[in-house]
This record gives C-alpha cells, structure tokens and sequence, in this order.
C-alpha cells in the first residue's frame, strides 16, 4: 500500500469516525456545553427571570457572592457534609467489598441489601427518613430508648441536623461505593495474591500491599464521583427543610439549595448563575486534586 | 319565460346554510377551553364544580384544573408566564402577582372586573388590587390568622377562655404545657412557627411584631419604606419567642407543631387561618376547640391580625383574555364565594356573601367571616423584594429562637435584630425602595 493511500484510508476512517459521533456529540452540545455556558453568561447580567430589563453587570454578582452570608454558610456545610459523606462512605464501603468479595451463599443476598438504598428515589427516602429522626415518633429514638439513651432532636437540633443529613447521605451511597470496589477486588489477579502468600505475608499485609494499591484506579473514581455528588446535594434538604416539622433550614444550607433559594425563589437567575459556577470550579478543583493525589507515580513503583 | 338567477328553493337554501354557519361559528365563539392552575389542592374540587355550574350556562365551555403545592406552583408560574406557557387564569399570592404585573404578565383588568372590584369587595382589598390607578386581578380568598384554642385543655387547666393579651397567652401556655417524667415535653402550651425554612417563620413572627407595635417595613410618605423592627418592638417580639422557647419552656421546636398539633390536641393555642377548622372537620371533628382574635401586646392596646389576600388572575399571555375574565367573575359572584369557603375551609374574600348558614353549622367561622369592629388589620406589602426580604429573615429566625447566647442578653437581642435590619434597608435599596422621608 503507497503512502498515499494509506493517507486516504487514514482519512476516511477519520471521517467515518467523527460522522459516527456528530449525532451524540450534537446531542451533548445541546444538553451540556450550551447550557453551561448559558449559566456562564447569565452569570454576568442581573437576569431576573420576570423582569424584562437584563443589564450586563460583568463581575458584580461574583463579588456579591464573596460578601453573601449565606453563600459562605452553605459553602461551609456543604464542603463538611461533602467530606464527611465522601470518606465514610468510602471507609465503610471498602472493607464491606472485602468481607463480601470472599464467596460464600449470603454475599449475594447482602450485596442486594447494601445496593437497595442506591436505587431507591430519593424524595421518598428522604420522607422516610424524616419519620426515622422524628424527635417523638421516630423508629431511631425508639431504638436509643430500648438501649437507655435519651432521644435526639436529629433535625430540628441546628446542632445535629447536618449530621443526621450526613449519616442518610452515608446510607444512601454506601452501596454503590461498595459495588464499585467489589468489582475492583474480583478482577485482582488470584496469582498476585498467592505469590503474596507463599512470599509469606498475611491478610493485611496481602490486602495493604497488594489489593489496596491495585484498587487506586477504583479509589480514583469513587472518591471523584462521590464527591460530584456530594456537593450536589439538594432534594433530601429540600424534603427536610420543608413544612413546620423540619429542620432548621440554615443548619442544614447547602450550595445547590441556596441557588435554588436565589432562582427559584427570588428569581436572581444571574446572582444563581454565577454561584453555581463558582461550585462547578470548586468540584473540579477538588477533582484536580484527588487526581493529583491518587494517579499512578511510576517514580514510586520500585 | 326564462327562469330568474335565483329561484325561491335556492335563495331558502343559502339562507338556512348561511344560518347554519352562523350558528356553528357562534358554537365555535363559545367552545372555549380554559386551563387554571392553583397552588391549593383543596380548592380543586370548587374550581371543577364551578367549571361544570358555568358549562351548563355556556355549553362549549371547559375547565382543566392543575394544582401543585403552593411553592412549585409560584415556581411553574413564574417560568411558565413570560414564555406563554402558562394558564389562563391562576391563583397566587400578593408575594408573586406583584412581580408578575411589574414584568407586565399580568394584564389590568377591563372595566367589568374593575367595577367588580369596587363593588363587591372591602376598600382594604379594592387597596391592594391597585397599583398606580389600574385594578389587576380579583380578591379571591383572605388569610386571616386567628387564636386557636382548645377549650377542652383549657377547662381541664382550670382558665377562663382565650388569653386577651400577649402576657396571658404566656401564663396560659404555662399552664397548658405538659411533660412526661424523664422531662420531655408532650404537649406544648402554644405552637410557634420554630422551625423549617421559607418566609412563613417570619410571617408567623409578624403575629407577635405586630401587636407589639412594629412591623419588618414601614411606609414613608415619600412612597419609599424602610424597616421597622430594629426598635423596642422587634426586640421584644424576637425575646417573647426565646422567652416561650427557653425560659419558660411553653414550646419546643422538638414537639409536634402547627395545625397538625392542634388537631392532633397536642397544643393548647396555635396562630392559624380558617383552613384549620376545614382540617379539624376531617380528621378529629370531636376537637373542643374555638377561635379567637390574637391577643393585644398589654391590655388596652388594639388586637391586630394580617389580612392577607390570594387573588385570581387572567394571564396576559392568554389567547382567551375575555372568557378567562367572565369565568373569573363567575367564579367569585357571592354563591360561588360561599361554596368555596365551604369546600376548601378558606374564607372568600367577597364582602357580600351570605354566611348564616355555615356559621350556623360551624360557629367557629364566625371569627373569620364576621370578626369583631374592632380588630385592626395589617396588610401584605405589595412590593417586589417582599419575599426575600421575609425570607432572609426567615433564615435567622430558628437558630435565634434556640441560641442560649441570646437568653437574658438584651445587648445581643438589640445586636441581632440591628444585623437582620440592616439587611432588610440593604434588600429595599437594592430594589430602589429605601427612604426614610
């Protein structure tokens, strides 16, 4: 085959690839790349959705939001939700693969057990569970009471109600973290384990020097999309903020609720804009990092 | 003899087709289809009934209702209107119809609906569908907040009847709480707004400020409005809910609260509209309960309570302007103002409804539709930063309510209530509303 007809196959195949990808990538276009910058440009004007006048105000909205109370209270319960969820989760979810990556007959029965809550909708999760924290009725007093301990204002507490969000976030992920990680032991090659045996090394040691650092990639995407989501927390505050029975909603303000608060309710779409692109760069400057911190060094590997 | 161009059959038979067409273009004038969205979806069944009473009077006619709660339905109508997308015709708070007309999604109202206005309904509502000499909308429901009270504990704890002022209401509640043995409060002597999110906490800390003399914004004669709460009377309003919270221990925001507590008989007294007698008719009609109106700060001073309206309106964007409009007089002459009280509990905002009958079956509405000569009302801004301003404050108000920093510390009540007004005349001149002249 001449040069020049491998430059003409080489194109082709090109051009067959980017025909095969337009309609998708248009698709993404559509959805995602023009919305995002919709939200980047709204962010620039004071965009009331009602009102007809829409003044470019450049970075006055941005500077509004480093001077926002609320802006600085939900960036702080959201990055403590965020982190608690994320490395409980994650410190939950490992050593549960572990136990259940060993066959034996309930391991599929518990792995259904763990995986419920991930595929369960939220708005009803987040109504059962604030029955469950019910200061009166709540099945979890019930449950503290029978051991001797007093009950727990769980949300209407601003001392606990975060908490109480955190440990429903823990909940509600663990499962997915766990599959993930189940996934990532069962494709471990047997034979490194077994040369770490016959090199004498027990359990731990096996699971720190072998399994653990082979899982990393696995560790990698928990950690990124769990902290994705993480900061994206929105409908269980909606849920449990709402009605007279709820928690106190500043105790449990988060970034995604306040922009909601900002749109939805005070229709300041372009003040909503420019927080919600500042937690886009706050997310992917936490992904930079996790990134950074958890990629392959081969300078390591010796 | 030739014949004529147009025999006497033909001339008949153009004559009938033409008659026809009329008729069916007449027919086709009338077959209107009108969409209306509620934030209440106890008012669907009186929507509906009331579609099907105006269809028998004008066949073609059709009503589609859809409700939501109240907040998605303030949310589905403000991203609905200005793309056209909207209804017809919609109910909605004073708190959204305000920034609904500024945007100009909400027509005036032709001079019929305007006379209406006029005619049927108090200078206080005719006041609040104004704004710079055009009448937009009509009054369709008032909010009136009333003492519950729940006769049966307050026999049982040896009081008189409902608390005439603020200092009683105390005592009473004192009276009415109760706790189990390990401490724990199972009925609390009044239910306050303690907890949640959203403007309703501080609507419900309006029921104190108030009476105590102060209101969140003032009126100047200059037209502009500042706030009015960073005096004596918000301290003492923001220090009678600590005082209940965490001196006297009167209510918890761990206890059941609200409507839901009152017909629950798990409080003594609550702050509520006439919604709630609709609730207690539902699910615990054996409640011995009464109304009455909210207490006077100190004896002597005058009882106040918010009038607040919900009103109905015609979509700008509507291709059926007029019949939206005839429906919406339809649906608040006085018999269907008296059906909806009926159906929903709320009470009609018509002043020339005949009542007699339900107040004789259910006498507790007598402080809603006939409230004492005396009462003074106090109204619902119309003013575009309203919600938020309310809001705002609204997000403070919990954590106060429970901060044991703030108990016995006038200096730091003054302080907060300073912080939170200041944000308040922040909002207002953003808006371009601040003046203190």
């Amino acid at each position: 085959m001449t040069a020049a007809r491998r430059f003409l196959t080489k194109r082709r195949v090109l051009l067959f690839c980017y025909i095969a990808l337009a309609p998708v990538l248009a698709l993404f276009l559509y959805v995602r790349v023009i919305p995002i910058g919709f939200g980047v440009w709204l962010s620039f004007h004071k965009w009331n959705l009602l009102s007809p006048a829409k003044p470019f105000v450049g970075l006055l909205n941005y500077q509004l939001l480093m001077e926002d109370e609320n802006f600085h209270l939900a960036l702080w319960n959201t990055t403590l939700y965020s982190f608690s969820t994320v490395i409980l989760s994650t410190a939950i979810a490992l050593p549960l693969a572990v136990f259940l990556a060993r066959r034996s007959r309930l391991s599929a029965f518990y792995q259904t057990i763990y995986f419920l809550p991930v595929i369960t909708p939220m708005v009803p999760v987040s109504i059962a569970w604030k029955w469950i924290y019910d200061y009166n009725y709540g099945i979890l007093n019930y449950g503290l009471g029978l051991l001797g301990i007093k009950s727990v204002a769980w949300l209407s507490d601003p001392d606990t109600a975060l908490w109480a969000l955190v440990i429903m976030g823990v909940w509600k992920v663990l499962g997915y973290n766990m599959v993930l990680f189940l996934v990532g032991i069962r494709n471990i090659p047997a034979m490194y384990l077994e040369a770490a045996s016959l090199d004498g090394a027990n359990a731990w040691q096996r699971f720190w020097r072998v399994t653990f650092p082979l899982l990393r990639p696995i560790l990698l995407y928990v950690l990124v999309t769990s902290t994705i989501n993480a900061y994206n927390v929105f409908t269980q505050v909606y849920v449990m903020t709402l009605g007279s029975q709820a928690a106190p909603g500043q105790a449990v303000r988060m970034l995604v609720f306040d922009i909601y608060t900002n749109g939805f309710q005070f229709f300041r779409f372009g003040y909503a804009a420019a927080e919600a692109v500042t937690l886009t760069l706050i997310v992917l400057g936490l992904t930079v990092i996790q990134f950074s911190l958890a990629r392959n060094d081969p300078t390591r590997e010796k | 003899m030739t014949q004529p161009a147009f025999g006497r059959r033909q001339a008949m038979t153009l004559a009938a087709g033409a008659g026809l067409a009329a008729v069916a273009r007449d027919a086709q004038a009338q077959a209107v289809t009108l969409s209306a969205w509620t934030g209440y979806p106890e008012l669907v069944p009186f929507y509906n009934a009331a579609g099907e009473a105006y269809a028998k009077l004008n066949p073609g006619f059709k009503l589609t209702v859809f409700s939501t709660s109240l907040r998605e339905h303030e949310q589905k109508l403000a991203a609905a209107m200005p793309t056209g997308t909207g209804p017809d015709l919609f109910d909605v708070g004073q708190i959204l119809s305000i920034n609904l007309i500024e945007a100009g999604l909400i027509p005036a109202n032709p001079p019929a609906v305007d006379a209406q206005l006029k005619a049927s309904y108090r200078p206080a509502s005719v006041d609040q569908f104004s704004i710079s000499g055009k009448s937009y909308g009509l009054p369709m429901l008032f909010s009136t907040p009333v003492l519950f009270w729940n006769r049966a504990m307050f026999k049982e704890a040896g009081l008189p009847g409902a608390p005439e002022t603020f200092g009683e209401m105390m005592d009473y509640a004192k009276k009415l709480v109760r706790f189990d043995s390990t401490g724990k409060m199972t009925r609390s002597g009044m239910s306050l707004r303690l907890s949640g999110q959203g403007s309703g906490i501080t609507e419900k800390w309006r029921f104190v400020l108030e009476p105590a003399g102060g209101s969140v914004i003032k009126r100047h004669p200059s037209g502009k409005y500042s706030q009015n709460y960073d005096n004596a009377a918000g301290r003492a309003a923001l220090q009678y809910y600590i005082d209940a919270v965490q001196v006297h221990k009167v209510d918890d925001p761990r206890v059941q609260r609200d409507a839901a507590a009152f017909v629950a008989g798990n409080t003594g007294m609550l702050f509520r509209e006439a919604w709630v007698i609709g609730e207690i008719q539902k699910q615990n009609p054996s409640l011995d309960f009464d109304v009455a109106q909210i207490p006077a700060w100190t004896a002597g001073q005058p009882k106040k309570t918010l009038l607040q309206h919900n009103g109905l309106y015609v979509s700008g964007k509507s291709r059926n302007q007029a019949a939206a409009f005839a429906f919406m007089q339809f649906l608040t002459n006085p018999e269907n103002s008296a059906m909806l009280t009926q159906t929903s509990g709320w009470v009609a905002a018509r002043k020339d409804v005949d009542w007699t009958g339900l107040v004789s079956r259910i006498p507790q509405y007598k402080g809603f539709v006939a409230p004492p000569a005396d009462m003074q009302y106090y109204l619902e801004p119309v003013l575009g930063p309203w919600n938020e301003i309310q809001t705002r404050i609204a997000d403070q108000l919990p954590a106060a309510f429970v901060d044991p920093t703030l108990n016995g510390n006038p200096t730091k009540v003054g302080e907060t209530i300073k912080r939170w007004a200041a944000q308040t005349d922040a909002l207002l001149k953003e808006a371009g509303l601040f003046g203190t002249a």
